[in-house]
């Protein structure tokens, strides 16, 4: 049976990942679109993507575009496969109320 | 770790609400446009080829397409500041090689088939258009494959069934078609 994710069911941290799985693999999103989306602020969105990064769950890459400094994030693979057992967790116990 | 099924219920209500927003966001932050920007062009395009003379066609044809393109590079320029594909990116110049190439195999099988008429040509056109469209959706972006084949089939429905009003055809199913499914995206998904 899957187990429940503590790092993953943060309420926050949740929806990043939801937003993130929903993206085809591989792709990154913009670090502001993703705070805009989540109506988070900076400060928040960031701590929660640490957490999240230091689990492996996610993957930050900075790069320049058009010489700004700018912040994508994706779901990992290991992240994907966390976040889809997590909610498998959850339906199973909802299906058992 | 032990949470309840209202809790359960809560956190799965909370995926299912955010996985929509997401795609919505994603899908009206242009998607969804490069759909009715095509249904568009080929509405006036082929409603202009059903029922005015060639030289006026020609020039509405070359309007719409270069119109047509500048809007997609902006609307594709705007997309990729805000979700961006490192596989997509690695592969982009491969991908103009191939359409350059298909290109060229286009005029090719049509120098050598030699259509008696526009209607050929139309359909060859159509063809390998949604050729590279099926081929750059398999290696690219899986999501974008399958609107490709029923405009294939009603393309050659058209052709086959219909050929006198085939360009009217084209005009109302095919490009109004891609207008109402771009809509749908915007509205619905």
């Amino acid at each position: 049976m899957a187990e429940l994710n503590e790092t993953i069911h943060q309420p926050v941290r949740l929806r990043i990942m939801a937003a993130l799985v929903t993206l085809e693999a591989g792709n990154e999103v913009n670090f502001t679109y993703l705070r805009d989306l989540l109506e988070v602020t900076d400060g928040n969105l960031g701590a929660h993507l640490r957490k999240l990064e230091e689990a492996g769950y996610i993957a930050v890459n900075k790069a320049f575009v058009e010489r700004k400094p700018r912040t994508y994030v994706a779901a990992t693979a290991e992240g994907r496969k966390v976040f889809q057992e997590h909610v498998a967790a959850l339906e199973s116990i909802l299906k058992s109320k | 770790m032990n949470i309840s099924p209202n809790e359960a219920e809560e956190a799965l209500a909370a995926i299912q609400r955010m996985t929509q927003k997401t795609r919505h966001s994603i899908a009206s932050s242009g998607a969804y446009i490069f759909l009715i920007l095509t249904g568009i062009i080929w509405l006036v395009g082929f409603l202009s080829t059903q029922f005015l003379s060639g030289e006026i066609t020609v020039y509405i044809w070359t309007g719409m397409s270069v119109l047509g393109a500048a809007l997609g590079v902006l609307l594709g320029t705007r997309m990729g500041k805000r979700v961006r594909s490192p596989s997509a990116n690695a592969s982009a110049k491969r991908a103009g090689i191939f359409w350059l190439l298909l290109v060229f195999y286009c005029i090719a099988a049509i120098a050598i088939a030699r259509p008696t008429d526009g209607k050929q040509v139309t359909a060859f056109i159509i063809l390998f258009i949604m050729l590279g469209q099926l081929a750059m959706g398999l290696l690219v972006s899986f999501s974008s494959v399958w609107w490709a084949l029923p405009i294939t089939a009603l393309a050659l429905v058209g052709y086959f069934l219909l050929p006198g009003i085939f360009y009217l055809w084209m005009a109302i199913l095919v490009g109004g078609g891609m207008i109402v499914l771009g809509l749908y995206i915007r509205l619905r998904w």
